[in-house]
């Protein structure tokens, strides 16, 4: 990387703030349109009071316009302040903090299941176009695909936890154990079927990227200058074709810090999914503000660094 | 003159008692970890502050009264529930007023040791009052003027008003400890980590988003006939499982022993496993379908009226697994004042039909009956991912569809769904409620003018004069007369009509002893200390 690259990224870096405070206005803006609101779940316990809640909303702020309220929040926010929430009463730096271990060890397992199964895969799949091996892992992958997480879920459950009492069906720890072996007993199951979903994705383009590359002049010249297979394969062809792959996988990434909504519901899994989830039913905003901040701010992070490992795999890329 | 075979029987016979009380001792074994599926995320242990009902905190905290399995309220700090009889309630100001005086047990420690007393009945109300507090469920704080402890054991509540629901909320989710809390912000003291009170277990860990764990509170003061103290079990765990289906796998596996409100349509599935046990637990739930009086046309009663002819309870049943009682009102059958003597409408869609034809209306060529271009076409919402609900609301469209009203799917989650059923932004609704063991505040809020609870804007002054009569009286014949009005009026005018009172299916390990049912909403875990485990 050269200094023109530099000065490319501090553009880029800076460029993310009006970004940033442009996703947060209309992130503030659509929950606050969106009907319902913080206090109305609490209706739903009999005996509360038209008065209490309409006290809670002042005390809350609710009761202000939402261009203050967005200015508050906003203030707050650029100060590393991010408030309480609504439904716990605890800061929500607490909350979200408590939530992060659990998504990115649920998400990171199932991310590296998924990167060890798909590109071995889709390479082997595309050098050995049309053959068994191909066919299968099309088949497979297709099935990867359209299987409804929840389905697989509930079978595997049944299959793993009922029939053959081999693996715990849910949650994150044994309550009391939480010894290594017994985290890896609660993790097998739902980083499997979230890394079937990614394998099958990230499979299919590694091929489809994989055959382009390998139809290309260059590979020819490779192969007719006498070089091995293996050569030709993975120091030629592999880097020039992980490029469209690589941003596929890094996208996937920021989506995964956001949590697996459904994975983390069926697996009793603490993630930030589930917090999300809550939240958004309970209309905690500041809560939620905090969660789909931490998505964008990952989703342009991610971004920034894609563009990055491009110029490190691909040299010919830079950055004007 | 004593024989000596006299003796002998005597003896045989005191043998007899001791090995039969013997018996009974050894059978309530003492000790061991219940494991209870949650389906909900707990937001907070703060019962005042909680969005849910109070499972889990009624295992740590005790109110001054409880109701029972019968919705009956019982003692549980206080030596005797007050009524006007025992003159715990004292009627003043020409009957304007009321002044109730508790009794607290002598003894009494919170579970960290500390002595009980009468202050911590004024602090609990000083602290849940307290505008800067913001708990919702301020339920019966604002009736009361003062409350003055003359000694140690002895409370006496002076009420601004004649409130007959006063033992429904405040004092009945339980006191806090004033020695911990007197001064703190209670909105987020870190108390509410680990809290305690004086009931029957503690909470050592809470784990959000997996789990709590409540154990023995070494100073309950609660002894069983034998002298044993206390709870039996050592402990529950409440794990927390969102699935429906996660929960019963983990029923079958043995990683929970206890579930409840397992949804209709689970419960099947869980009917002929070895070890667990499913039971119809009586609730003071019904459901209902409620109509939007601004609705021009749902304003007219003989819509209404071919409505509640054309809804086929067997049928909606049938379709949920049979597990609902049909009802005529709602008011649950457990309640005395709940009346048989109301406008009841049979299933008859003939019937239906030919009340829309006599009001004018005609089938359109879609064959939905339409009067001036106006046809009965409505929006019938439900609350979103409860299939209970959505299954009914697609038998009750179909049944609609049969006598020629067309009804279209509007489901929502959440607090839209939440904002949506009070303020009225539906047609049609289909949906439960459930009430405290004093429901007479909650009709007021289903059905009297402006309630809070009244999304569907009814508004008969009879029945709001029935309902705050029944609301004031204290005594049980005044109030089955005012509610049987009440009931007879709202039935005429049909703004909503009561379909099933509807059980909680709870799903539990056979080894579970002692359990007793809560049908009110201070929930199943109101009287844990009984529960035991056979080995």
């Amino acid at each position: 990387m050269n200094s023109t690259n530099f000065t490319f990224l501090a553009r880029r870096i800076l460029g993310s703030v009006p970004l940033l405070i442009g996703i947060s206005i209309i992130l503030f803006g659509v929950l606050n349109l969106a009907p319902g609101g913080p206090t109305d779940v609490y209706a739903e316990i009999p005996g509360v009071s038209a008065e209490t809640l309409e006290n809670l909303k002042r005390e809350l702020g609710l009761d202000q316009p939402v261009p203050v309220q967005y200015v508050r929040w906003l203030g707050a926010a650029v100060r590393g302040e991010w408030g309480y929430s609504i439904r716990t009463g605890r800061r929500v730096a607490t909350d979200v903090k408590e939530r992060i271990p659990a998504t990115l060890l649920l998400g990171g397992t199932a991310f590296l299941l998924a990167l060890l199964g798909a590109i071995p895969l889709g390479i082997m799949s595309a050098v050995r176009r049309y053959s068994t091996v191909d066919y299968v892992f099309t088949f497979l992958s297709f099935v990867g695909f359209s299987m409804p997480i929840f389905w697989l879920a509930l079978m595997l459950q049944s299959l793993f936890a009922v029939q053959w009492h081999l693996l715990p069906s849910a949650g994150m720890v044994s309550i009391g154990d939480g010894s290594f072996v017994d985290r890896v007993r609660h993790i097998i199951l739902p980083a499997s079927i979230l890394a079937l979903a990614y394998m099958a994705s990230w499979g299919r383009f590694t091929r489809a990227s994989m055959l382009d590359v390998l139809g290309l002049d260059y590979i020819r010249t490779a192969k007719a200058k006498g070089l091995g297979n293996g050569t030709v394969i993975y120091r030629h062809a592999l880097r020039n074709a992980l490029v469209p792959v690589l941003t596929v996988i890094a996208l996937d990434f920021a989506g995964m810090i956001s949590g697996a909504i459904i994975t983390e519901t069926i697996f009793a899994w603490p993630g930030m999914g589930r917090l999300f989830i809550e939240s958004m039913n309970g209309r905690d905003y500041p809560v939620l503000m905090a969660l789909l901040m931490i998505g964008s701010l990952a989703l342009v992070g991610m971004n920034l660094l894609t563009d990055i490992i491009y110029s490190f795999v691909d040299p010919r890329i830079r950055y004007e | 003159m004593r024989s000596p075979r006299r003796h002998l029987l005597k003896l045989a016979w005191s043998l007899c008692v001791l090995v039969l009380l013997g018996g009974i001792a050894a059978a309530q074994e003492r000790g061991g970890t219940l494991t209870v599926a949650l389906n909900y995320d707990l937001d907070t242990l703060d019962p005042y502050a909680s969005g849910f009902l109070t499972d889990v905190q009624a295992t740590f905290l005790a109110g001054l009264v409880a109701p029972d399995h019968n919705a009956q309220y019982v003692p549980v700090l206080v030596t005797e529930v007050p009524t006007l009889e025992n003159g715990g309630i004292v009627l003043t100001d020409d009957g304007t007023k009321m002044v109730v005086t508790y009794h607290l047990r002598p003894g009494l420690k919170w579970a960290d040791g500390a002595p009980l007393t009468s202050a911590d009945i004024k602090f609990t109300w000083d602290a849940i009052r307290d505008p800067a507090y913001l708990g919702p469920e301020k339920n019966g704080s604002a009736e009361i003027d003062s409350i003055e402890t003359p000694d140690d054991l002895t409370a006496v509540v002076y009420y601004n008003t004649v409130f007959g629901g006063f033992k429904a909320s405040l004092f009945t989710y339980g006191l806090l400890p004033k020695h911990v809390l007197e001064g703190k912000d209670l909105n987020k003291d870190p108390f509410w980590d680990a809290p305690f009170g004086a009931g029957p277990f503690m909470v050592t860990e809470f784990k959000r988003g997996q789990y709590v764990v409540v154990e023995r509170n070494p100073y309950y003061f609660e002894v069983d006939a034998n002298g044993v103290q206390l709870p039996y079990l050592d402990s529950i765990v409440f794990k927390i499982i969102p699935d429906s289906n996660t929960q019963s796998t983990q029923l079958k596996s043995g990683e929970v022993d206890f579930a409840y409100n397992v949804p209709f349509t689970v419960a099947p599935t869980l009917e002929n496993v070895a070890g667990l046990r499913v039971l119809r637990a009586e609730t003071l739930g019904f459901r209902h379908i409620t109509f939007n009086l601004r609705n021009e046309l749902l304003n007219d009663l003989s819509v209404r009226k071919a409505f509640a002819h054309g809804v086929d309870r067997a049928a909606i049943n049938k379709a949920l697994g049979g597990y609902m009682v049909p009802t005529n009102t709602f008011v649950v059958s457990i309640f005395p004042y709940s009346s048989d003597n109301v406008p009841s409408y049979e299933y008859n869609p003939e019937l239906a039909r030919q009340i829309l034809l006599d009001a004018g209306y005609a089938p359109d060529r879609d064959g939905i009956m339409a009067k001036d271009g106006k046809r009965l076409s409505f929006d019938i919402m439900t609350q979103a991912g409860r299939v209970e609900y959505e299954l009914a609301q697609q038998v009750v469209i179909a049944e609609m569809k049969a006598i020629g009203i067309e009804l279209k799917t509007d489901n929502k989650s959440g607090a839209a769904y939440s904002q949506a059923r009070r303020e009225g932004d539906f047609d049609v609704w289909y949906s439960g409620w459930i009430t405290p063991a004093d429901p007479i505040d909650s009709y007021i809020s289903f059905y009297g003018t402006g309630g809070f609870n009244n999304g569907g804007a009814y508004s008969n002054p009879e029945v709001d004069a029935a309902l705050n009569a029944a609301a004031a009286s204290l005594d049980p014949v005044d109030v089955q007369f005012y509610m049987g009005e009440a009931q007879n009026i709202v039935l005429t005018d049909l703004p909503a009509i009561p379909l099933f009172e509807a059980p909680s299916i709870i799903v539990m390990t056979e080894r579970l002893q002692g359990f007793e049912s809560n049908p009110t909403n201070q929930t199943n875990f109101r009287h844990t200390s009984g529960w035991w485990l056979a080995k």
